[in-house]
This record gives structure tokens, sequence and C-alpha cells, in this order.
């Protein structure tokens, strides 16, 4: 099946973690935009749990359930998505604002690395595929 | 587009600071400035600012609205009484023979000019890390 070569878990993950890196550059830029802003509260995504959590359930037959709230359902790797949280629960300065310059700058430059790495990956899985389809040849 | 709203968001982080540190430069500028327009001393002016929010595109990040940036909000006026200085043959003194000059706290602008520098300088950092992931995703499929 030619759709399964898109659509296996290691492209589908890369495609979300890509996704989910580019939403984190954005809240990281939008959280150090906001460094001097009074009362602002930094923002923060969360993929990778959720990426774990589904990852846990790959090759393993699920439990038939018929309401999505029904114990034993496994989140489907194709519905994981990043979340956006706000962080109400800390204040750095006396004006409310909670951005910690530092803490921001090192999971930047972390999610680059991040980001890179997954592009890299994308870039070998295709070619592998374009290894394939040349036989081989090159 | 999309994809660079990253980077629209800290370019709207460098216009502030850069605002911010037009009005400390203002300040500094004004700091024995006796006659304004408006009457009295030169009053000191600093900016507020605000997260700007938009519209979150269907099915991207929090419902609802997404973080787009910071603007300023407004320039607030410095209301607190301005400083007498005696000064009987200065122009502008009162009856008593005091000057009115502006309050203004050369310190206090200059810890505030540097953390609007730095503000500026990581809005920069975020800026270059933006644009260097972009690049990156272009070279998706060149093998």
């Amino acid at each position: 099946m030619i759709t399964g070569l898109w659509s296996d878990e290691a492209f589908l993950s890369l495609h979300k973690g890509l996704d989910a890196a580019a939403e984190r550059q954005r809240v990281a830029a939008h959280n150090l935009a906001n460094v001097n802003t009074p009362d602002f509260k930094r923002s923060e995504v969360s993929f990778e749990e959720r990426l774990q959590g589904s990852l846990a359930g790959v090759g393993r037959l699920p439990l038939a359930v018929t309401h999505p709230r029904h114990i034993g359902r496994q989140a489907v790797l194709a519905e994981v998505r990043h979340q956006v949280r706000r962080d109400y629960s800390s204040s750095m300065r006396s004006d409310g604002n909670n951005v910690d310059i530092d803490r921001e700058m090192a999971a930047m430059a972390a999610n680059q690395l991040k980001y890179n790495a997954m592009t890299q990956l994308v870039n070998e899985k295709y070619g592998l595929l374009r290894y394939v389809i040349h036989e081989g040849r090159r | 587009m999309q994809i660079f709203r990253a980077m629209q968001i800290s370019a709207s982080g460098l216009t502030a600071e850069r605002f911010r540190l037009d009005l400390i430069a203002n300040n500094i500028a004004n700091v024995h400035t006796t006659r304004t327009e408006q009457g009295g001393p030169y009053r000191r002016r600093s900016a507020v600012f605000a997260e700007s929010l938009q519209e979150a595109r269907r099915g991207v990040g929090l419902p609802g609205q997404v973080g787009g940036g910071v603007r300023v909000a407004a320039v607030s006026v410095d209301r607190t009484e301005p400083r007498l200085v005696f000064e009987p043959e200065h122009p502008d003194a009162d009856a008593d023979g005091y000057a009115a000059y502006p309050n203004i706290n050369i310190v206090q602008e200059m810890v505030d000019m540097i953390t609007a520098t730095r503000a500026y300088e990581a809005n920069v950092t975020a800026l270059n890390a933006s644009k260097s992931m972009f690049l990156k995703a272009l070279e998706i499929g060149r093998g």
C-alpha cells in the first residue's frame, strides 16, 4: 500500500514534531517580545508527553470502545496535537510578569536543535525512499 | 503568512523596545528642559506595553486567541512634582527664585535603557532562530 510510505509512525511523528517545534518557537518569540509587559504570563507548548502516550499504543490492538472517554482507548497517533498552555502559577517580578529570559533562551536553543534534527530525519526518510525508487542505484 | 508569524512577533518586540529607547533618549535629552509647549518643565515619558492577541486559525494552538507579540498601549506622562532649583537669574524662575526642572533620574533612565537594549537583543536572537529554522525547513527534500 503506497499510502503506508507516507503515513507510517515515523513520518507522522516527525510531521507532528516539526509542527510542535514551530509552534514552540512562536510561543518563545511571543514570551520574549513580552518580557517587559506588566502582568504578562508566559505560555508553553506540551507535546512530547502526548506523543509518548500515543506511541505506547503503537503495534498493540486497541480495546473496542463505544465512547471516546471509555477506559482503554489509546490516543491515536494521527490525533496527537501539541497544546499551548499559559502558566499563571508564578510571578518573576513585582509587575506580575513571569518571563524568565534565560529559560526562554535555553528552551529556544534546544528547540532549534530539535527542529534541525527532525528536518534531517525527514530528509533521511525521503532519501531512503528515493534510494528504493531508483532501485538502489544511488 | 502563518509560518512567518514567529518573525512578526519578534519584529513587534523589536519595534516596541525601540520605541521605549526613543522615549528614554528623549527623557535624557530633556533632562534640563524648563519650558514646553504645554507650559512648565518637561515631564518624563514612559511606554506602557501590552500583549497583543490575534484570532487563532481554526484548529491551531489555543482555542480563541493566540499570542501575536507586543504593542505599545500608551505613553504615560510622569505626574510627579518638578525638581526646584534655586536659580534667581534663570528666566523661568518663579517669584521666589526657584526654577522648575524635570524630575528625571538619570540613573533610572540608564537602567531602563539597558533593560530595553537587552530585551531588544533577546528579540533579535529569537528572530534569527526563527529564520534559521525556516531555512532548515526549506532543505527538506533536497537530500
